[in-house]
């Protein structure tokens, strides 16, 4: 049994915990319903007009499609390759391990502006600068470990015989991956490619260096229009992103929690 | 109705070692061979080697040295897949995203079965292992013995050549399990499936099987019939791990076997020459007590050290002074239940071909 000073420490950790991570998010929610016109916290009156804003001006409605391509390419890329390279990593001994561990490590070793200026290099000298489809690659290029990982940690957990089972059945090797190994490690598949559609919608530095005017994504629009005058609709805007990873939050509960049902047939 | 089968063994084990690198070989020239359609157990204490040797008939592990035919044919030449091998792990590896209908039905869609045929085949084969009614479940849903039993299901369904059981009535209550035992030789029988089965149950070994091998420390001890198995152990080990024996050591006699200067009555079994250190072996339904014991070839005395209550019979656990050690006794007594006393006196004997002298140096 904990006693109560213990209960009482662990109560106030906790509390003190919610509180500061979720404080910026409370002041720009509450910044966004303002009625004024500077970002103000509290807000003066509420209303919704900045969310009408935001929803009416063309180039930030044109950079979140942006944004949403990019993921989109980034997640679509990044299944794949990443589910694969998760699989290839935890079920056999690799002769590169080592490297490849290291490869694991690198979003956090490796500071993101020289990723991304490397690849600016490389696909400058291709000449496929100014479009969008290299920005999600890049995302998923970069990002690629977080999906790699998720993969492998639902691939331990598959027990070898299974894919032995299946052969007997007499399942040949493309349908023991299918029917089989996929749908074992279908939940890191799934909450890896979230995650990647999530970090690629906010990816901002790589996007800086790889979009030019006419294709700038959305942080990048965010980061122009604060460099000029920081009005309510930029928290409208974070809102917005908030939103959406809620949403995936959400999606991810749903399909992992479900992932039975997804996975039977 | 059995398929008509060619002449040859359907499974032959030829020189096979198994070494992991780990220390002691998992398997030692292991060597036999089974004539199609019958039932073999291997039988053997854990760690054994039984799982091993039953992956490399399977074809999941090559042997490090040896050879497996499947057939005539070496396992490893027909691709993993395309063998007609039914298999129950000893871990199961049910798929665990299906229902219990999926599992069943899934070795009968990858052998591209009639889609129209798949279902009522399914369900005779859940009806089968008594999970008729079970189908829709998930196999987390399901107990430790039902999922045994949806495994087993699984393995005979599309009624393969060979059957490959790893200890797959391990979970099952007593009474399941032997019913489940008798089934298995019954759908045995009928499919006229080879099969080789895997346990540490001495009984469910004797029960359900046409030959037994005991294999220890991954050498195979002994490949004989059941009733041989019993009757005449090749070892010490193989007397000690079929049924409960007693063990005298001294040294042979023309007679038997001298223990601390008492000539007992006994047989060798194996090559051994009087003189030389022996190791005897005694059933404990072979020794006799009181009365009973007064007609044998040898009689001691004996006090009652212990007694265990078995049900239909009952253990004593006998000293005997003269040898300087005891033995172990089972007493089934139809007519009265007047059990002996713990610390009485008691006659103790047993016949010259109820001991089993063998050469010391066997394990
Ligand atoms: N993949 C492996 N790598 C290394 N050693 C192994 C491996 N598989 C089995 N062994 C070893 O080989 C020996 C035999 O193992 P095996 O699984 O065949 O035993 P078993 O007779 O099936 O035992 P049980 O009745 O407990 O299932 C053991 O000592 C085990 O530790
Ligand atoms: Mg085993």
């Amino acid at each position: 049994m904990i006693s109560r000073g213990q209960r009482l420490t662990i109560w106030s950790l906790v509390w003190l915990s919610i509180i500061t991570l979720s404080l910026p998010t409370v002041v720009v929610l509450g910044a966004s319903f303002t009625a004024g016109n500077m970002i103000a916290f509290p807000p003066e009156g509420l209303s919704l007009r900045w969310y009408e804003k935001i929803a009416l001006a063309r180039d930030l409605r044109q950079a979140f499609f942006r944004s949403l391509i990019v993921a989109g390419v980034c997640t679509l890329v990044s299944i794949p390759v990443g589910t694969l390279a998760g699989l290839a990593l935890s079920r056999f001994r690799l002769r590169f391990a080592g490297v490849i561990q290291v490869y694991l490590l690198l979003p956090f070793t490796i500071p993101l502006i020289g990723s991304g200026i490397g690849l600016m290099l490389v696909f400058g000298q291709w000449g496929v600068l100014g479009s969008l489809w290299p920005v999600g690659v890049a995302c998923a290029v970069i990002n690629l470990p977080f999906i790699v990982w998720s993969v492998s940690s639902s691939a331990v957990l598959l027990d070898p015989d299974l894919e032995l089972a299946a052969q007997n059945c007499g399942a040949g090797r493309v349908q023991t991956f299918l029917y089989v190994t996929l749908p074992a490690v279908m939940p890191g598949v799934i909450t890896g490619s979230l995650l990647m559609f999530i970090l690629a919608m906010n990816e901002f530095l790589v996007s800086l260096l790889l979009t030019d005017a006419r294709i700038v994504t959305l942080p990048v629009q965010i980061y122009n229009s604060i460099r000029s005058i920081i009005t309510p609709d930029l928290a409208a805007v974070s809102v917005v992103f908030i939103v959406i990873a809620l949403a995936a939050i959400w999606l991810l509960d749903r399909l992992v929690g479900l992932e039975i049902f997804l996975k039977s047939k | 109705m059995a398929a008509v089968r060619s002449e040859q063994p359907a499974v032959v084990v030829q020189g096979v070692d198994m070494d992991f690198g780990t220390g002691a070989m998992a398997v030692k020239g292991a060597s036999f061979a089974l004539e199609p359609g019958r039932f073999l157990t291997i039988l053997g204490p854990s760690g054994s080697g039984k799982t091993t040797l039953l992956r490399m008939i399977a074809g999941f592990q090559a042997p490090t040295r040896g050879e497996i035919l499947i057939g005539g044919r070496p396992a490893d030449a027909v691709a993993p897949h395309r063998r007609s091998i039914g298999m129950v792990f000893q871990k199961l590896a049910l798929f665990p995203h299906m229902t219990v209908n999926a599992n069943v039905a899934f070795p009968l869609k990858m052998r591209r079965h009639d889609p129209r045929t798949i279902p009522a085949r399914v369900a005779r084969y859940l009806d089968l292992v008594r999970l008729g009614g079970y189908g829709n479940r998930r196999i987390h849903e399901l107990s430790g013995g039902q999922q045994q039993r949806v495994a087993i299901a699984r393995a005979l369904v599309f009624e393969p050549d060979l059957l490959l059981l790893d200890e797959p009535l391990a979970a099952l209550d007593r009474k399941l399990r032997e019913e489940m035992q008798l089934e298995f030789r019954r759908i045995q029988k009928e499919l006229g499936v080879t099969t080789i089965n895997v346990t540490h149950d001495q009984r469910e070994a004797l029960v359900v099987s046409d030959e037994i091998i005991v294999m220890d420390h991954g050498e195979i001890q002994q490949h004989t019939s059941p009733v041989d198995m019993y009757r005449s152990p090749a070892n010490p080990f193989v007397a000690s791990f079929i049924g409960v024996s007693s063990f005298l050591e001294g040294l042979s006699s023309p007679r038997g076997l001298m223990v601390n200067g008492v000539d007992c009555a006994g047989v060798a079994a194996g090559a051994i020459l009087p003189g030389m250190p022996a190791r005897g072996a005694i059933r404990a339904e072979q020794t006799r007590i009181g009365a009973a014991a007064e007609a044998c070839d040898t009689v001691l005395e004996g006090r009652i050290t212990d007694t265990i209550f078995e049900g239909e019979r009952l253990m004593y656990f006998v000293d005997l002074p003269a040898l300087g050690t005891g033995v172990r006794i089972y007493h089934h007594d139809p007519a009265e239940h007047a059990p002996f006393e713990k610390g009485a006196t008691v006659s103790t004997g047993w016949n010259a071909r109820d001991l089993l002298i063998f050469p010391a140096k066997d394990r």
